[in-house]
């Protein structure tokens, strides 16, 4: 698992790569909440290179989730793989999340 | 009309069977199937004789023929035998070929063997290559010449040892489809095949032959869609197997993913299933251990089952300890981890014997 960090206009995009499970959610879950913590209240976490996620890593989802919604924040989805939206689909999150395309249309919107 | 007692085979310190006990009774047809290098062959020589077993009897027609008295050609003149590579005579014509041995025996003069021939030709569909040589036919017709000529003798049994194998597919229905006549016709017939459809088709019973004897038999149906033992269903179902244990929560999660992305890419399993295998084990781990912390130590062992034939996998998941069954959930919560595994799972079941829960998924 790796996140990296962009600016796109005024919104922080956190780019995700690789596996979420049970042996990164921890870290993953540190990558992400220290961009929340950080002031920023507009976040899209692109999936193009999520390639894996168990039910550890969708919880740091909804934790990241909640905690936008705690600070009226916007909380934006992008690039899900098929593989990524059938597990969040399953799972009941794509009804919770906002989940576009790309990041192109999630910061249009 | 064959059977063997006690018979062993060994060549050297090679142990190749050991107390194989067959019957084959008038008008059956038997396939005998299993993974090469298991003896199908040197059974079927042992029976014919072309072998002397170490030990035990070959019954044919209620005659012991491993006997030193037995005159084993008379013997042979009522039991056929065809092989992988066609043994034809390259310096004969076909019918020379299939007229041979009854003459040479004086079983028939020749004009009687060579009209006898010709009728065999036309049940084989070779009728205009009567005049031919092996090396101008193809293999399937190369076969269908020594099935002819194992006819010829009117035999009472016929040995059938992996007819096809030296067949290109493009000729294997050719032989397979005058095999299958003979075995309508109610001749009595022991085949070694690897086609595994022409022996549930053809076939009365099937022995599965493993582990240096008859592993399992049964009738076609017991063996090719209800196997008990667990070569014989690795074997029909094509079945390739990872297993892997757990003993302790502080396994290597990442290294045991790693195993099994290897296996599934080996067997050309594509990524989203390899996802949805991953997915339901780091769960099923994740539950079991959280509900055994503190109760006892940690004993989990899975396998994957991938059958090439149907292109599924089954996940078999045990655990040791008390009854769990995950997909039972009391209590209201997090359960998210089964909502995926339901998800992506086609069927699941639990079940608990003698202190081991076990639960089956297939993906």
């Amino acid at each position: 698992m790796n996140t990296t960090l962009v600016k796109s206009g005024e919104y922080s995009v956190i780019i995700v790569e690789g596996r979420v499970d049970t042996t990164n959610a921890g870290e993953f879950e540190k990558a992400v909440m220290d961009v929340v913590e950080s002031g920023t209240d507009k976040i899209i976490l692109d999936c193009t290179g999520l390639n894996y996620i168990s039910s550890s890593g969708l919880r740091i989802f909804l934790i990241v989730h909640k905690r936008m919604l705690a600070k009226k924040g916007c909380l934006k989805l992008c690039s899900l793989q098929p593989g990524i939206k059938e597990i969040f689909d399953i799972s009941g999150f794509s009804t919770i999340f906002s989940i576009f395309p790309d990041q192109q249309t999630a910061e249009s919107d | 009309m064959i059977q063997t007692v006690d018979l062993c085979k060994s060549f050297g310190n090679l142990v190749i069977f050991k107390n194989i006990n067959i019957t084959v009774q008038k008008g059956e047809c038997v396939a005998v199937i299993g993974p090469s290098g298991t003896g199908k062959s040197v059974l079927f020589r042992t029976i014919a004789m072309l072998e002397k077993p170490d030990s035990g009897q070959v019954f044919i027609n209620g005659t012991d023929i491993t006997r030193k008295d037995i005159n084993i050609n008379k013997v042979r003149e009522k039991l056929g035998m065809v092989y992988q590579g066609f043994h034809l005579f390259s310096h004969l014509n076909v019918i020379d070929n299939i007229t041979l041995a009854p003459i040479k025996v004086s079983i028939m003069k020749k004009q009687e063997a060579q009209k006898k021939a010709m009728e065999l030709l036309s049940m084989v569909g070779l009728t205009e290559k009567a005049s031919a040589f092996p090396h101008q036919l193809s293999g399937g017709q190369q076969q269908r010449v020594a099935i002819a000529r194992s006819l010829a003798m009117d035999p009472d049994i016929i040995l059938f040892d992996e007819p096809t194998s030296a067949l290109d597919p493009s000729m294997t229905g050719e032989v397979l489809a005058i095999i299958r006549k003979l075995a309508r016709s109610g001749l009595t017939m022991m085949i070694s095949t690897h086609e595994m459809s022409f022996a549930q088709d053809v076939a009365n019973r099937v022995l599965y032959i493993d582990e240096k004897g008859v592993y399992e038999q049964g009738t076609a149906h017991e063996i090719f869609q209800n196997p008990q033992r667990e070569k014989t269903r690795m074997f029909i179902r094509k079945l390739k197997v990872f297993s892997y244990s757990i003993t302790s929560r502080g396994f290597d999660m990442v290294a045991m993913n790693v195993q099994i992305e290897l296996f599934c890419q080996k067997y050309n399993i594509d990524s989203r299933k390899i996802n949805h295998i991953q997915l339901v084990l780091e769960e099923l781990i994740l539950e079991v251990s959280g509900e055994a912390e503190g109760k006892q130590q940690l004993k989990i062992d899975f396998t994957i089952e991938h059958s090439e034939e149907k292109g599924e996998i089954l996940i078999t998941f045990c655990y040791e300890g008390e009854f769990q069954n995950p997909f039972e959930h009391e209590e209201e919560g997090d359960n998210l981890g089964m909502v995926l595994i339901t998800g992506v799972a086609k069927n699941f079941s639990h079940k608990y014997e003698d202190g081991r829960n076990t639960i089956n998924i297939n993906i």
